[in-house]
C-alpha cells in the first residue's frame, strides 16, 4: 500500500486491534525490554535469541491483537529489504581472522571471512527481532496513550504535546493533499514530465496554506473549549496486571539465559 | 439580560468591516436565530460572543458584566458559553470520539472519573454511545456534527451558540439536531443561539429573529413577524420559507384574503387553508341562499 496509506492503517490499528485496551505500560515494558536484550543479543553474538524475540511479538501481533498479516508484512518491506542488502555486504567484505573462501580477482584475492557472515546473519536477525519489538507496539498502542508513558517517565511535556499535535497534523496534511491531488487529477492535470513538476510545485504550495487556515481553525476550536496550553488526555486504560508484568520479567530473564546459552554459534561453524 | 451587545463594531486586519455598529440583546432560555447571507458577519458576530474576538469598538456584556480577555475570565466565559463550529473536521481533533468529548471538561479540570462520566452522559443525549471508541474520520457528517455537539455538552453550558448547524446535513439528520436542540432547550432551559442561512429551519426553532445584513441588523423580531416583510427579505438576497412564498403569491396574485402575517410552517399552512377553504364554502352558502 502506499506510504500514506501505511501512515493511516498503523494508525487505525492502534485503536482497532484487540490489545487497544490493554495497559499501555504493559505492552510499552515489554516491548522496550525485549528491543534491548535484542540489540545486546547483537554485541554478545547470539542469533537465536532474536529469533525467539521475532516469533513471541509477531505471534503476539498477529494472533492475540489480531492485527492484518497484510499490514505487518507491509511494514517490514522496506527495512527488510535495506538491512538484507547490508547483510549480504557485511558477509562479502567485512570480517577478520578466518576464512571461509578466497576468490581470486585479477587485482587482489577477495576473502570472505567466516566473521563476517557470522556478523551478518547476527545483525540480519538482532533487526528483524527489534522491528517485530516496535511493530507490536506501535500497532497496538495508540499516540494518546503513548504520550500517557512519555510523560510518566518524565519526558518534557512539550515535547510530548508537540509530537501529538504534530501526530495530528501530519494526518491534516495527507488528507488536505490527497483532496487537493485528487482534484487535479480530475482537472486532468500531472500529465507530461514538466506539467507533472508545475502541478506538484502548486499542490504543495497551497497544500502548506490550506494546512495553515485549517490548523489555526483547530487552534480556535481548542481554545473556545477551554485549551490552555497543556493536552489532557483520559487515561481509559485499566492498571497493569501483576501477573502479566511478572511474566514479562521472567521472560526477560529466560531471553537473558538463552543469549548466554547459545552466544558465537555460527552457522558457519556447523557448515564447515 | 444574557447578553448584551452595545454599539459593536468590528473590523478585520484586511480591513473588511464585518459588523458596523450592532446592538442586540437577548435573555435566558430563548432560542434566538441570526440569518443572512455569507458575509452578513453572522459568524463574526457569534465569535465575539465566547470571546473569540475582540470588538474593535464597542462592549459585549455578559449577565450585565462586560467581558474581560484574560485567561481566566474566558475560561469561565467558555465553560458557560459553548460554541460550536460550522465545520465538525476544525473541532474533532482527538483519535476517539471519547477522547474528544472528554477535552472539553478535562480542561476545566475535572477528574478523572468524572469526565468519563460526563461523556457517557453528552453521548447518550447526542445517541453516539456506541461510537465511544471509534475514530471520528470514520464517522459521517451528521454523526461528526453530533459528536461535536456532545463535545461542548459535556461542558454543561448554560448557553449553546451554532454557526450553520444544519449546513451539510441530510433531511433527517437535520430533523435530528433540530429536534435535540429544541429538547436542550426545553428541559434543560440552555440558552440556543443559531446563525444559519437555511429559512427553513428558523420557524421550526426559534422565538427571536435577527437578520444581518452588511453586518447590520435589518430586522429584529419574532419569526412570524419577520417573514411577513417579504420586500426586506428580498432585498438582502435571502428569501422566505417555501410556506410563506406561497402564501405571499396566493395573497398578490389571487387575491386570496390571507392573513397579514403568513404562515410559515405546515401546520400554520394547513390551518389557513382550512379556514380559507371554510370562509368560501360559508360564502358560497350565502351567495346559493340569497338567490
Amino acid at each position: 500500500m502506499s506510504h500514506s496509506d501505511l501512515y493511516v492503517e498503523v494508525d487505525r490499528s492502534a485503536y482497532t486491534n484487540a490489545l487497544a485496551k490493554a495497559s499501555p505500560v504493559t505492552k510499552t515494558f515489554f516491548s522496550i525490554s525485549a528491543l534491548i536484550i535484542c540489540v545486546s543479543a547483537l554485541s554478545l553474538h547470539s542469533f537465536i535469541v532474536p529469533i525467539i524475540i521475532f516469533i513471541t511479538c509477531s505471534f503476539l501481533t498477529l494472533t492475540i491483537a489480531k492485527v492484518k498479516l497484510h499490514l505487518y508484512l507491509d511494514l517490514f518491506l522496506y527495512p527488510t529489504f535495506m538491512v538484507t542488502l547490508s547483510c549480504i555486504f557485511l558477509a562479502l567484505f567485512f570480517g577478520s581472522g578466518d576464512s571461509l573462501i578466497q576468490i581470486p580477482l585479477p587485482w587482489t584475492t577477495w576473502t570472505i571471512y567466516k566473521g563476517g557472515i557470522s556478523t551478518a546473519i547476527n545483525t540480519f536477525f538482532s533487526v528483524e527481532g527489534s522491528l517485530s519489538c516496535l511493530f507490536f507496539l506501535v500497532l497496538t498502542t495508540s499516540i494518546t496513550d503513548l504520550s500517557l508513558i512519555l510523560k510518566r517517565i518524565h519526558v518534557p511535556t512539550v515535547l510530548v504535546e508537540l509530537s501529538l499535535l504534530i501526530y495530528r497534523y501530519i494526518f491534516m496534511f495527507m488528507e488536505i493533499s490527497h483532496q487537493m491531488s485528487t482534484a487535479q487529477k480530475l482537472r486532468l492535470g500531472g500529465r507530461g514530465w514538466l506539467k507533472k513538476i508545475r502541478d506538484t510545485a502548486l499542490l504543495v504550495g497551497n497544500l502548506f496554506i490550506r494546512t495553515l487556515e485549517q490548523g489555526e481553525r483547530v487552534f480556535v476550536a481548542m481554545n473556545a473549549r477551554g485549551y490552555d496550553g497543556n493536552i489532557y488526555v483520559l487515561e481509559d486504560f485499566p492498571k497493569p496486571k501483576k501477573t502479566i508484568l511478572a511474566t514479562i520479567v521472567l521472560f526477560d530473564i529466560f531471553l537473558i539465559i538463552m543469549i548466554f546459552l547459545t552466544t558465537n554459534i555460527g552457522v558457519i561453524a556447523y557448515a564447515v | 439580560m444574557l447578553f448584551k451587545v452595545d454599539n459593536l463594531t468590528h473590523q478585520y486586519s484586511d480591513g473588511t468591516l464585518a459588523i458596523n455598529n450592532l446592538s442586540l440583546t437577548f435573555d435566558k432560555g430563548e432560542r434566538i436565530a441570526m440569518l443572512g447571507t455569507n458575509g452578513s458577519g453572522k459568524t463574526t458576530l457569534l465569535n465575539h460572543f465566547n470571546g473569540i474576538l475582540k470588538p474593535t469598538s464597542g462592549t459585549i456584556y455578559f449577565e450585565d458584566k462586560p467581558l474581560e480577555y484574560n485567561t481566566k475570565a474566558l475560561l469561565n466565559l467558555r465553560k458557560r458559553v459553548g460554541f460550536v463550529f460550522q465545520d465538525p473536521n476544525d473541532q474533532l481533533f482527538a483519535p476517539t470520539v471519547k477522547q474528544d468529548v472528554a477535552f472539553g471538561p478535562l480542561n476545566l479540570g475535572y477528574p478523572q472519573e468524572q469526565v468519563t462520566k460526563l461523556v457517557n452522559e453528552a453521548l447518550t443525549i447526542v445517541g453516539m454511545n456506541e461510537y465511544i471508541d471509534k475514530p471520528p474520520h470514520f464517522l459521517s457528517g451528521g454523526q461528526k456534527k453530533r459528536v461535536a455537539l456532545a463535545g461542548i455538552l459535556a461542558m454543561q453550558p448554560e448557553v449553546i451558540i451554532m454557526d450553520e448547524p444544519t449546513s451539510s446535513l441530510d433531511p433527517i439528520a437535520t430533523s435530528d439536531i433540530l429536534h435535540l436542540l429544541l429538547k436542550l432547550n426545553k428541559e434543560k432551559g440552555i440558552t440556543l443561539v443559531l446563525a444559519t442561512h437555511d429559512v427553513d429551519i428558523v420557524p421550526l426553532f426559534a422565538n427571536k429573529l435577527y437578520i444581518l445584513n452588511k453586518g447590520k441588523i435589518v430586522s429584529e423580531g419574532t419569526p412570524k413577524t419577520s417573514f411577513s416583510n417579504t420586500e426586506l427579505i428580498r432585498k438582502v438576497n435571502l428569501r422566505s420559507p417555501r410556506i410563506a412564498h406561497l402564501f405571499e403569491v396566493l395573497k398578490k396574485e389571487n387575491n386570496l384574503p390571507i392573513t397579514d402575517e403568513l404562515p410559515l410552517t405546515i401546520s400554520e399552512a394547513r390551518k389557513e387553508i382550512l379556514r380559507l377553504i371554510d370562509q368560501a364554502v360559508k360564502e358560497a352558502k350565502k351567495e346559493q341562499t340569497q338567490y
